[in-house]
C-alpha cells in the first residue's frame, strides 16, 4: 500500500516536471517561463521528495531538510531571478 | 526505480536543449535554475535508491548551495547589463 | 552494480562540455559552465564520490563562475572620456555616437563605460595615464557659437567630434566598423614610461 502510494507521488512529481519545464521551449518572456518553473517545479520536487520519505522513512533528518529548502530557497530564488531579470533586462 | 531515472534524465535535458538554442541571458539561467534543482534531486533519489546516507547529505548540500550560487550569479549579471 | 542509467548520466557531460566549448558570449558562455557544473556533480555523486561532488558544486559552480563573472565584467570593457559640460548638453549628436559606438562594442561582447572629467587638462592626463582607453572631445574649430550660426546661414553646421584612442586594436574595430560621419578617430600611442611618474 505504502509502496503504490510513494510511486504513485514520483510518477506525479515527474509529470509536475514535464508540465513545469516544456514552456521553457519557446518564445515567451522570462516572467512566464520563471512563473510555471517555479510553481510546478517545486511542486514536482516536492512530491519526489515525498515519495522517498514514505519509501524510506529511515533517512527522514535528511528528506525533511530537502523538503524545507525546497520550500524556502525556491520561492526565494523566482523572487530573486524575477527581480533582477525585470530592472536589468532592456534586451528581452 | 529506474524507469523512474530515466523519465528524470529525460526531463532534465528539455532545460539543457533550452540553455543551448536560446541565447538571451535570462533564459539561459532558467534554464540553469531548473538543472540545478533538478540534478540535486537526482542525486537524492540515487542516495535512497542505494542507502547510501553520505550522498544524501551531499545532494542537500548541493541544493541549497546551487540555489545560493544561482542568486550570487543573477546579481552579478545584473550589475554587468546594467553598467 | 553499474546500472543502465549510470551511462545515459555520464553521456550529459560530454554533451554540456560541447555546449560550453561552441559558446561564443562569454556571460552565456560562464552560465553554461554553471550548468557543466551542476551535471559534472550529479555524474560523480552517482559514480560515488561524494566529497569530489561536493567540491565541485561548490568551487566549480559557486567560486569559480562568481570569480569569473566579476573578471569578465572588469576586463572586458571599453573607458570613454568624456568632459563633463558635454554630457549635460544632451546633444543628440552625442547621444547617437554613444548609441553607435555601442553597437559596434557590443558585437565584440564589450561595454562602454562614460568617465566624465572636469577639464579637458584632466582628460588628456586620464588618457596618458591609462585610465581610459579613449577620449572624446568636441573639435575646436567647428566650435561656432548658436547665435552666430543662426544669424549667418540659418542651417546648423553639425558638429563634428574628435575621439581618440590609444589601444591599437579598438581603434582597427572603430576604423573598420564605426560608420559615423560625425566623429573623426584618431590613434596615440601612450609609451609605458608616462604611467610610472
Amino acid at each position: 500500500m505504502i509502496d503504490i502510494l510513494s510511486y504513485g507521488l514520483m510518477v506525479i512529481g515527474i509529470i509536475f516536471w514535464f508540465w513545469g519545464t516544456f514552456p521553457l521551449i519557446g518564445n515567451r518572456s522570462v516572467l512566464f517561463k520563471l512563473h510555471s518553473l517555479s510553481v510546478a517545479d517545486t511542486l514536482g520536487s516536492m512530491a519526489i521528495v515525498v515519495g522517498l520519505l514514505l519509501k524510506i522513512p529511515s533517512e527522514w533528518p535528511l528528506l525533511l531538510l530537502a523538503i524545507i529548502t525546497l520550500a524556502i530557497w525556491n520561492t526565494v530564488l523566482g523572487y530573486v531571478l524575477a527581480y533582477c531579470s525585470s530592472s536589468g533586462g532592456k534586451n528581452d | 526505480m529506474d524507469s523512474i531515472l530515466i523519465a528524470m534524465i529525460l526531463a532534465l535535458l528539455i532545460p539543457i536543449y533550452e540553455a543551448w538554442q536560446d541565447d538571451n541571458i535570462w533564459q539561459k539561467m532558467l534554464a540553469f535554475a531548473s538543472i540545478a534543482t533538478k540534478t540535486s534531486i537526482m542525486m537524492l533519489v540515487i542516495s535512497v535508491l542505494r542507502d547510501d546516507w553520505s550522498i544524501g547529505v551531499v545532494a542537500v548540500i548541493i541544493l541549497s548551495v546551487g540555489e545560493a550560487g544561482l542568486m550570487l550569479l543573477a546579481h552579478l549579471i545584473k550589475q554587468c547589463r546594467l553598467g | 552494480m553499474i546500472d543502465n542509467y549510470v551511462y545515459v548520466i555520464v553521456a550529459l557531460l560530454p554533451l554540456a562540455a560541447l555546449m560550453l566549448v561552441f559558446q561564443v558570449n562569454p556571460y552565456n558562455a560562464l552560465v553554461i559552465r554553471a550548468i557543466l557544473g551542476a551535471v559534472s556533480a550529479l555524474v560523480y555523486a552517482i559514480l560515488g564520490a561524494a566529497d569530489v561532488a561536493l567540491t565541485e558544486a561548490l568551487v566549480g559552480t559557486m567560486l569559480a563562475v562568481t570569480l569569473y563573472v566579476v573578471a569578465v565584467r572588469s576586463s572586458l570593457v571599453m573607458r570613454l572620456g568624456i568632459l563633463k559640460e558635454f554630457k549635460i548638453e544632451k546633444e543628440s549628436y552625442f547621444e547617437e555616437l554613444i548609441a553607435n559606438l555601442r553597437k559596434v562594442i557590443n558585437k565584440y561582447h564589450l561595454r562602454l563605460e562614460i568617465v566624465e572629467y572636469s577639464n579637458s587638462k584632466a582628460l588628456e592626463q586620464a588618457l596618458m595615464a591609462k585610465e581610459v582607453h579613449a577620449t572624446c572631445i568636441k573639435q575646436e574649430q567647428e566650435q561656432v557659437d548658436t547665435q552666430n550660426q543662426n544669424s549667418t546661414t540659418g542651417i546648423d553646421i553639425r558638429q563634428t567630434y574628435h575621439t581618440t584612442i590609444r589601444v591599437r586594436r579598438l581603434f582597427e574595430i572603430m576604423k573598420t566598423e564605426l560608420t559615423f560621419p560625425e566623429t573623426t578617430l584618431d590613434y596615440v600611442t601612450v609609451s609605458n614610461e608616462e604611467d610610472k611618474h
